[in-house]
């Protein structure tokens, strides 16, 4: 399978890699409108995310980390503390360029998968002349090779979903952010995309900012896990995954992590309720 | 063609040649040319209309060209206008606010009154005729676009927006494609009022136009050529709705007829 040409030692090496993304006591407070009742959503969260790394947040559904996200892309605003994204080494210094990948695809259906990629290019203001070398490359490594001139719904959803990646990767973001990009596909599909993203992690080398419920696939993909309870979203453990590449979802360490840290997760979670 | 294309033309066809039939049938069986002329006179009527030279020496194709103009001009003004008004009452809540008490009070004025008040200001001219024809038309193209802006999938603007897409962009690319079916409905619809106001206008005091040609003939009470005129008004219509609109409705939805299933 393809995930055996990535890297064998870890990803991480927190020491010496620059941070791409800090986030420092940030807070945000939510106010029903009208009602003048407000609460907490999200408090005093604090993480840092280093260039090359693949960070997951994992946290109930609906604990606020789609909004830690939207806070990230600065389409949300927040009340307290900071987030600072900064453009990769070596690169210019630019605007800090942020991707998503949504839970659904959310792509314009009426344009073709070129389009769609080309979309995000336009607005991000990459020169036109880099459109279509970049819509290749990043077609290509997400296996869709020759599907530019298609349209999205003649897509499956799995396929849907790498274009999706496709067109986060197209902009050669700093900080690509993943809201569980998995969660509405079926088992089958989802295990091969994962694969799929490993392999695309060790060519592309993005940083990600992956959010999930599903501890096993955050302790498969991540290098780093955050672990976050709900109401409000507060990080209440950190771990180091120290498991060298490539894994194998069923490998014993991943599984005993796994099993270990949803022990974890549940104690604390039951703890509050 | 496919199959069902050409099934489609079929049926068409045979409902005009049957309303033809009937015609001529309720033209024998009346047997009073001055009230129910024949489509056989008619016909001829029509043709002779289109190859000699009117009552006052402008060729027929003079008047169906001026309509023509007159039409797509204030057709396409009120529509851009009416697109532009409903897109920002889309895009920002002081505009949707500000004219969502304006337009139910133009929209509630009838039609035919409209006219009269644009006669009244503005004479028996082209710009009445204009005005006429945009007050009537714009806010309604305004209200459906404005609901268009409603029904737009907010996901897909905020994917835009994450991805740092200007509204420029966004408008073309995200909020016009999901507006599509509102607009070409709008379309239908401000087309069909603006040749109605036209052909009124063109009756009530423009020189020159179909509308014009009817009234003339009205005038001398010339049922063959009242009839004459208003066939080749409704022929025009029809070609213009059927040839033109269909076509460019398909094509801006190409991308759904691309599709495998």
């Amino acid at each position: 399978m393809a995930h055996v040409m990535l890297r064998k030692t870890a990803r991480t090496d927190t020491a010496s890699a620059p941070t791409a993304v800090i986030i420092d006591k940030l807070s945000k407070k939510f106010t029903v409108p009208g009602g003048g009742i407000t609460f907490t959503v999200i408090e005093s969260v604090s993480l840092t995310v280093g260039e090359g790394q693949f960070v997951s947040i994992v946290g109930p559904s609906g604990c606020g980390k789609s909004t830690l996200l939207n806070i990230i892309a600065g389409i949300e605003s927040y009340d307290g503390g900071s987030v600072t994204v900064a453009p990769r080494a070596g690169t210019a210094s630019h605007e800090p360029r942020v991707a998503y990948v949504f839970q659904s695809p959310r792509l314009l259906n009426w344009l073709t998968v070129q389009g769609n990629i080309e979309f995000v290019l336009e607005a991000q203001g990459v020169p036109r002349e880099q459109w279509q070398p970049r819509v290749t490359k990043y077609l290509q490594m997400v296996g869709l090779g020759g599907q530019e001139k298609n349209y999205p719904l003649n897509l499956s959803g799995g396929m849907q979903q790498r274009v999706a990646i496709a067109r986060a990767l197209a902009i050669e973001p700093d900080i690509l952010l993943m809201d569980e990009p998995f969660s509405h596909l079926d088992a089958i599909t989802a295990r091969k995309l994962r694969f799929d993203l490993m392999e695309i992690l060790g060519r592309a080398k993005p940083t990600i900012l992956f959010v999930t419920h599903d501890l096993a696939e955050a302790v498969f993909l991540s290098d780093h896990i955050y672990m976050m309870n709900t109401r409000p979203a507060r990080i209440f453990k950190e771990v180091e995954v120290d498991i060298p590449r490539p894994r194998k979802p069923e490998d014993s360490v991943i599984l005993d992590l796994e099993k270990s840290l949803v022990r974890e997760f549940f104690s604390v979670l039951e703890g509050k309720t | 063609m496919t199959a069902q294309t050409i099934r489609t033309v079929g049926l068409r066809a045979g409902s005009i040649v049957a309303l033809l039939v009937l015609w001529w049938l309720a033209a024998r069986l009346m047997h009073d040319p001055e009230a129910l002329p024949g489509p056989i006179v008619i016909g001829n009527t029509i043709a002779e209309d289109l190859v000699k030279p009117g009552p006052q020496g402008e060729s027929a194709f003079l008047h169906i060209g001026i309509t023509l103009a007159r039409i797509f001009i204030a057709f396409a003004a009120s529509m851009l206008l009416g697109t532009g008004i409903g897109l920002a009452m889309g895009l920002s809540r002081i505009v949707e606010r500000a004219l969502l008490v304006v337009i139910p009070l133009l929209l509630t004025i009838p039609t035919i009154l409209m006219v009269f008040l644009a006669v009244m200001w503005f004479g028996y001219s082209e710009a009445g005729g204009l005005i006429a024809v945009m007050a009537v038309v714009t806010p309604y193209v305004a209200v459906n676009i404005f609901e268009g802006t409603r029904a737009m999938d907010k996901s897909l603007i905020e994917m835009g927006v994450t991805f740092k897409a200007r509204r420029p962009l966004l408008i073309r690319k995200v909020y016009l494609p999901q507006l599509m079916p509102y607009i070409f409905s709008a379309f239908r619809y401000a087309f069909g009022v603006t040749w109605k106001i036209v052909a009124l206008a063109e009756t009530f005091g423009l020189k020159y136009g179909i509308g014009y040609m009817f009234f003339f003939w009205f005038g001398q009470f010339n049922m063959d050529q009242v009839l004459a005129w208003i066939i080749m008004f409704v022929a025009l219509m029809l070609i213009l709705e059927h040839g033109v609109f269909a076509r460019l409705e398909s094509r801006a939805f190409a991308w759904r007829h691309s599709l495998a299933r």
